[in-house]
């Protein structure tokens, strides 16, 4: 077993074709996909990149709120009027079609929207497997390319991205961004 | 041949009429660094106007809106000017009001960006920050006209020990959850692509500001799982916030539209209100644009006047579009021949408040069309601050006439009233005025106003193409 | 859900060509009700609370001008406008009485209910009632004394056709006709007013609801008003 250092490498906002091919070249290197992440101050697709496809379940979360917002305002229209029902003017009182339907439709909406937040909040702070590791200059346009390799490979690595025009930087893994 | 030479004929007319794209935000790019920085300095930069105007609206606040409805509280409603048959004043004039400001955000958010309208990136946020404060001050009128506010959780839905669940076939308990859902979900769309804005302010502050930032930014790195998420979450929240905003207007409208009253059992009132209150809320926006561009350092960076044409185009359509839905709501009311829906239509064109009734149609009509039609006007940001505020003026005018003005005058004449708004009413509206700028005033030296993220990503995306001799600008699309 | 289900509807005859328009029925149920007295200034404002009043009308072109009187209330509909846009149940049908309640405990006063009745029957408390000694003695101690901030309405009388029925069950008998009176019928001088159960096709007001010359207010609304109206031949007016 070698250990690992994380490297970063940082470009400038209009070296992203640079950044591109240096994470060619570190496959080349034998350095694998989930071994590398890139920060960038705004978003690049995967293609642009050509990185695997990132992956998320807010949206399933997301539904499993509206259903949750669904099956509640069944209950508040269909189950509550039998804890103590009440008639007004000469509306049902059991069935209350089609009055139910605007609450269905909020409470529905309300628990997509809720449990969406909630999918974003929760994976956000839920620890990431890929290499960690934050500079400020990110938020500043920079991309940077954050890998992790064998030690061995320094040399490798730190010609490589002199080529392409990059800083590298070690140790920037111990920044804690949250609480 | 000849069909090429008049392609390019037109294109070298459109440059000679047009302004160099360069002036426009997208293809006058500057590096992020110079972006933060401005946006940075815009958040930090107080001059003492600025305390003075937040201790004035703060004190207004305490004063106006607390003081005014402590009082009403402690004394009763007949410190409010409503009286039989009147029993709606002006606190749901203004309650309709603000939900209409709210829809601003929403719609310049939300619907331009599904429809990938490229001019709402550096305005976005300011739009939805009305929509959550706007919200704010609306949500407190449906407690302040309540006669006992002190048991207002009568209307929520929950287990309790009276052993009664609320109606829920009262479009006041529909109410409450369209505004709650509202409420919630454009807060948090105001806060999703903030986000990435936050964790770039986390970097460049310290002390508590950089505290505060970093529990707000929630650990952001930039990293492609985050930017998917964040979009994949802004995407679903831009399509389902739309039918929601419809919702919550519709239902406002529905408050009216379901009673028995003559001039508001009316089938139209959804779609009128909701495009009455696209009109207020994107005339409120090129409002506190202006307000914006002309207080905050650097903002004329980020808002120049094309944004301000485009919104005066959209308000033109909006005002048009309301025009059509008033003349509907009008024409088969006065038509269908209802006595005393005539007798309303008659009585807001000459009774003694007739005066409400034209300054709305001036204000919502004249004003726009005989104005917006012409770019010169539309790009002169503060002739857009005029017409924006009087198209306000207009649409309160127009919910006065439908709520206090209709109330007056029901089915037997025996029972008609007069309704003058009293001086507590006018504080506790006026205090909502205060409330509302007094948020905004605050959060815009607190968040990032300008989405840098947004900008800096269209402005990637914006190129000048050569096509022939002209150079055209187009976008790319990044995602 | 009641437990006893009694198949009475209550009902009201107005008999205009009898009403006189002396406002006996107002002062009546003012005091049984515990109607709160809000003043001079505020009934000229357009704030006196009364749960009857009497609509004043005029009649005929000048000079032959006569008044008339329609004695308003509480219309109790079968399907009331002002029930179901109350979202606490505050206003509610009464399944055993048939008639339309306001559980003033339960209003918070968002007066949905009193903009959506095209009687203007309703009643705000725009403040706490001003009850001055020795007045406080007359309150009737089966009427709650409503706060403000609360509608109220017309009830009927409720408490005292609970009260007649608890009597006729006592002594082990139905309900006569007649026997429950509100107190506006019992005033009523004239007799314009009379009350009595609508589902007994015997009874005194389902005959005078039969009259050529009932009609209803504003039947056209659909609210299925329990108070039929007889129309004046303006021979007693003024």
């Amino acid at each position: 077993m070698y250990t690992k250092v994380v490297h970063m490498a940082l470009f400038k906002e209009e070296e992203l074709d640079h950044a591109a091919e240096s994470i060619t070249r570190l496959r080349l290197l034998g350095v694998q996909d989930k071994d590398i992440s890139v920060i960038s101050g705004i978003p690049f697709s995967e293609k642009i990149l050509d990185r695997p496809m990132s992956w998320t379940n807010v949206g399933r979360i997301g539904i499993a709120g509206a259903v949750l917002g669904f099956i509640a305002s069944l209950l508040f229209n269909f189950g509550t009027p039998f804890l103590y029902p009440l008639r007004v003017a000469d509306m049902p009182i059991f069935f209350p079609i089609p009055t139910s339907i605007v609450v269905t439709f909020e409470l529905t909406m309300l628990g997509l929207l809720i449990s969406t937040f909630i999918g974003v909040f929760v994976e956000t702070i839920s620890p990431s497997f890929g290499p960690n590791g934050y500079h400020p200059k990110v938020s500043d346009g920079h991309i940077a390319v954050l890998f992790s390799g064998p030690i061995l490979l320094d040399q490798q690595f730190h010609t490589t991205f002199e080529e392409l025009g990059a800083t590298l930087e070690h140790d920037v893994e111990e920044e804690k961004l949250w609480l | 041949m000849a069909a090429e030479t008049k392609l390019f004929g037109k294109l070298k007319t459109a440059e000679q009429e047009h302004e160099d794209p360069k002036e426009q935000l997208m293809f006058d790019p500057r590096p992020r660094e110079e972006l933060n920085r401005m946006v940075m300095e815009m958040m930090t930069t107080t001059t003492k106007k600025f305390w003075l105007w937040a201790i004035g609206l703060g004190v207004g606040v305490v004063v106006l809106l607390f003081g005014a409805w402590g009082y009403m509280i402690s004394t009763g409603m007949w410190v409010t000017g409503l009286r039989r048959p009147i029993f709606w004043g002006v606190f749901i004039v203004t309650f309709v009001f603000w939900i209409g400001i709210s829809h601003a955000g929403t719609f310049v958010s939300a619907i331009l960006r599904v429809f990938k309208a490229e001019f709402r990136r550096p305005f976005t946020r300011a739009a939805e920050l009305m929509t959550t404060f706007g919200l704010a001050a609306g949500a407190l009128y449906p407690l302040i006209h309540l006669g006992r506010v002190w048991v207002f959780y009568f209307m929520i839905p929950y287990p309790n020990a009276r052993w009664l669940w609320v109606n829920f076939r009262s479009p006041l308990v529909w109410d409450l959850l369209a505004i709650t859902t509202y409420l919630l979900s454009s807060t948090i769309y105001l806060y999703l692509p903030l986000v990435p804005d936050l964790a770039m302010a986390r970097d460049r502050t310290t002390g508590i500001r950089h505290s505060a930032y970093k529990i707000l930014a929630l650990g952001w790195r930039g990293t492609e799982a985050e930017w998917f998420r964040l979009r994949k979450a802004i995407q679903i929240f831009a399509f389902a916030i739309i039918p929601v905003m419809f919702s919550v207007h519709t239902i406002v409208a529905w408050d009216f539209a379901v009673s028995q009253v003559a001039g508001w059992h009316s089938t139209i009132f959804g779609p009128y209100f909701i495009i009455g209150a696209i009109l207020s809320g994107v005339s409120a926006v090129v409002t506190i644009l202006y307000i914006l561009r002309s207080t905050l350092k650097h903002m004329d960076y980020f808002l120049r006047p094309e944004h301000f044409d485009a919104l005066g185009k959209l308000i033109l359509v909006f005002s048009m579009a309301w025009a059509y839905f008033f003349f509907n709501d009008y024409l088969l009311g006065w038509y269908g021949g209802e006595a005393a829906v005539r007798q309303i239509l008659t009585l807001h064109a000459t009774g003694p408040a007739a005066w409400v009734w034209y300054l709305m149609l001036i204000c919502n009509m004249a004003v726009p069309w005989l104005t917006l039609w012409n770019r010169k006007i539309r790009r002169t940001p503060w002739l857009m601050f005029i017409i924006t505020l009087t198209i306000n003026v207009g649409m309160f005018a127009e919910r006065y006439t439908i709520v206090p003005l209709t109330l007056g005058h029901q089915r037997t004449p025996f029972d008609w009233g007069v309704y003058t708004p009293q001086p507590v009413e006018i504080s506790i509206v006026l205090g909502t005025f205060c409330l509302f700028t007094f948020l905004y005033l605050i959060t815009s030296r607190l968040i990032p106003m300008v989405p840098v993220w947004e900008v800096q990503e269209g402005q990637v995306a914006h190129t000048l193409r050569k096509i022939g001799k002209a150079e055209v600008p187009t976008v790319t699309e990044l995602d | 859900m009641a437990e006893v289900s009694i198949a009475e509807k209550w009902g009201l005859v107005v008999d205009q060509d009898r009403c006189t328009g002396c406002n006996a029925c107002v002062v009546a149920c003012s005091m049984e009700n515990n109607v709160p007295f809000t003043g001079e200034d505020n009934v000229a404002f357009g704030r006196g609370t009364y749960w009857i009043y009497n609509k004043r009308m005029w009649e005929g072109e000048y000079p032959r001008v006569a008044p008339a009187f329609q004695p308003v209330m509480c219309q109790q509909c079968g399907s009331a406008p002002c029930e179901p846009v109350c979202p606490t149940f505050a206003a509610v049908h009464s399944e055993e009485e048939q008639i339309n309640l306001q559980v003033y405990i339960r209003c918070i006063g968002t007066r949905y209910c009193a903009n959506n009745c095209p009687y203007h029957a309703r009643q705000f408390n725009f403040q706490d009632p001003d009850i001055p000694e020795p007045m406080n003695s007359y309150l009737n101690p089966d009427v709650t004394v409503r706060s403000k901030g609360v509608m109220e309405k017309c009830t009927f009388c409720v408490q005292r056709i609970v009260g007649g029925r608890q009597t006729a069950s006592a002594e082990d008998r139905p309900l006569r006709d007649g026997e429950v009176t509100p107190a506006c019928v019992a005033a009523c001088p004239s007799g314009a007013l009379v009350f009595g159960d609508l589902s007994d096709p015997n009874s005194r007001v389902s005959q005078m609801a039969q009259n050529e010359r009932q009609y209803k207010l504003m039947d056209e609304l659909g609210t299925k008003p329990k108070v039929t109206y007889l129309k004046g031949g303006g021979r007693n007016g003024g």
